[in-house]
């Protein structure tokens, strides 16, 4: 029987495949297709309010805003959140919980789900904006943007993972509390407590890759970190395996009464 | 193969389970409560979902929570339906047996032989959602069952079927017993009897009895069972009971009296007689109960010490 036995890669990608298809709704792909175009739209909508359009680099900053920061983030807020909220209402937590290696992969095969579905719709979304968007090299745009996206959706994810765990049965309201706080208030307060934050790295690299710096006001220099791009990386990667690794020590010790399940 | 020492599981100021004290052999068991006895919170202690507040539980000899050697060994079938709106029976037992760490081929191979078994591979393609009640506990015991684990626990597993299908799933779950050993939880007597399986019975998170049906069942007849008389008079008719043989004991509950007896139809014939020659007026006569209730009821009296 040993043979047959596989490991916790491919339990994990065995949950990342079932939450992927549970995704396959009506509803979720209608949200998928809001957040597909909704920033092509905006694009659209400003250009044309603008009469004459926007500088190109205007557009990359919109892009940003819209692309990496507001569809990631939503995308990551309906994905993430509710990995054991929804076991928990489903009646399906306690089936997975008592396989050996259940709550792990479930935690780990949920966070790669939702870096999945939220990147696939962030790219689409970037392709589809970078259609009407006046920006100069598009290829090269479209590549720098591809990377802020799979960094913003693997640290975030790996954030909303500590609340889903926490919190589950409040694990949306939970996130909302910590995307405002952690990234976007810690992230633009110029001191040390904003070094652990996703959005310091994502505006850093997007300041270094477009080479904005000369022209970035001294004061906007305080929200970004003059470092190399790889060590934005590099505390990204270090961000996501610290938060992912709590996420499961956590749920490993967490009990669920069975009032708490359906 | 299981044993629980001075268990007690606190949620809060709730208590799930109360000093528990229990060994269980290999072989079947059937775990005897009414809803909200702490049948789910044992279980749930047995299959490492929950940790003791106080007390060791060990299963196989180890401690099983987040114990991945001991999880393997196990197979539970919740009694919570599955609510997953798109996922097929297929898709989900081959989830769960992948989940025990079988590769790709292995588990799907598994998953059809357990769907087989308990005759769902007719509807194995189908959304959860569109089948009966009845086929999604069967899609959950094959969940259970697939990846051959040596013990099974099953939480009121026979919830919701019609007759016929309750009929089936006795006969299923008594040929893994068989093979394997067995935890079936229940508030029905006679389905766990069925399973020619030990019992324990739970109550109020303690366990007030266990042994083989045919101890239960001796155990529950030595008891004197309750009658309850409702009189105008109910202290008069309390002398006037007290004065029949194999009376046990009297209480008065306002215009209720309560005769515990070992013989409560000859103790109603002689009492209704006794009652008209002595120009009392009984209002309503409730034969002893020998419900589940009432049987719970009385062993845990009878566990607490109480004579009825």
């Amino acid at each position: 029987m040993s043979s047959e036995h596989a490991g916790l890669p491919a339990a994990v990608w065995t949950v990342a495949m079932f939450q992927l298809a549970r995704l396959v709704t009506w509803p979720r792909l209608a949200m998928a297709a809001v957040g597909v175009v909704f920033p092509a739209g905006v694009m659209l909508a400003a250009g044309r309010a603008a009469r004459g359009g926007f500088p190109s680099d205007v557009s990359v900053a919109l892009l940003y805003a819209l692309i990496p920061e507001a569809v990631c983030m939503l995308g990551l807020l309906v994905t993430m959140c509710p990995a054991v909220a929804d076991e928990l209402e489903r009646g399906t937590w306690a089936h997975v919980a008592t396989r050996p290696q259940g709550r792990r992969a479930l935690l780990l095969g949920t966070w790669l789900a939702a870096v999945l579905w939220t990147g696939t719709v962030a790219i689409a979304a970037l392709l589809l904006a970078l259609c009407v968007a006046d920006v100069e090299r598009p290829a090269a745009v479209a590549v720098m943007f591809t990377a802020l996206i799979l960094l913003s959706c693997v640290g975030r994810a790996a954030l909303f993972a500590l609340p889903a765990v926490v919190l589950p049965k409040r694990a949306l309201v939970a996130s909302v509390g910590v995307a405002l706080v952690v990234e976007y208030l810690a992230g633009t307060i110029p001191a040390v407590v904003n070094q652990a934050t996703v959005s310091l790295r994502l505006r850093s690299l997007l300041v270094d890759w477009m080479a904005w710096k000369r022209k970035l006001p001294t004061e906007m220099q305080l929200f970004i970190d003059p470092q190399p791009a790889w060590l934005h990386v590099l505390a990204v990667a270090v961000l996501t395996v610290v938060l992912l690794a709590a996420a499961v020590f956590i749920l490993e010790r967490r009990q669920f009464p069975p009032s708490d399940e359906v | 193969m299981i044993t629980l020492e001075h268990v007690t599981k606190l949620y809060g100021s709730v208590i799930g389970v109360n000093d528990v004290t229990v060994a269980l052999g290999a072989g079947a068991h059937g775990l005897l409560g009414p809803n909200g006895a702490g049948k789910t919170t044992f279980l749930g202690l047995v299959t490492g979902q929950l940790r003791p507040t106080l007390g060791t539980v060990r299963v196989f000899g180890e401690q099983p929570f987040g114990n991945p050697r001991v999880l393997r060994r196990i197979g539970y079938c919740p009694a919570a339906d599955l609510l997953d709106r798109t996922v097929t029976p297929r898709a989900w037992v081959r989830y769960l047996v992948r989940l025990a760490g079988f590769s790709a081929a292995a588990a799907a191979a598994r998953a059809d032989h357990a769907l087989e078994q308990v005759g769902l591979t007719a509807a194995a393609r189908r959304p959860l959602v569109t089948l009966s009640k009845g086929m999604r506990q069967r899609a959950k015991l094959a969940g259970a069952i697939a990846h051959d684990p040596d013990l099974v626990v099953l939480d009121e597993p026979f919830n919701g079927l019609d007759p016929v299908a309750r009929h089936d799933l006795v006969a299923l779950v008594r040929s893994w017993a068989t093979a394997r050993s067995l935890i079936v939880a229940s508030h029905l007597l006679h389905e766990v009897e069925s399973l020619d399986a030990g019992l324990a019975v739970i109550l109020g998170g303690r366990l007030v009895a266990s042994g083989g049906a045919a101890e239960i069942r001796g155990l529950v007849d030595a008891l004197p069972g309750e009658v309850t008389i409702r009189c105008a008079e109910p202290r008069q008719f309390a002398e006037l009971a007290f004065r029949i043989g194999g009376v046990e004991g009297v209480r008065i509950e306002g215009d209720a009296v309560i005769v515990a007896t070992h013989r409560p139809v000859a103790f109603v014939e002689q009492a209704a007689v006794r009652a008209l020659d002595e120009g009392l007026h009984l209002g309503e006569v409730v034969p002893a109960d020998r419900s589940l209730e009432g049987i719970f009821g009385q062993l845990v009296r009878l566990h607490r010490g109480v004579k009825a």
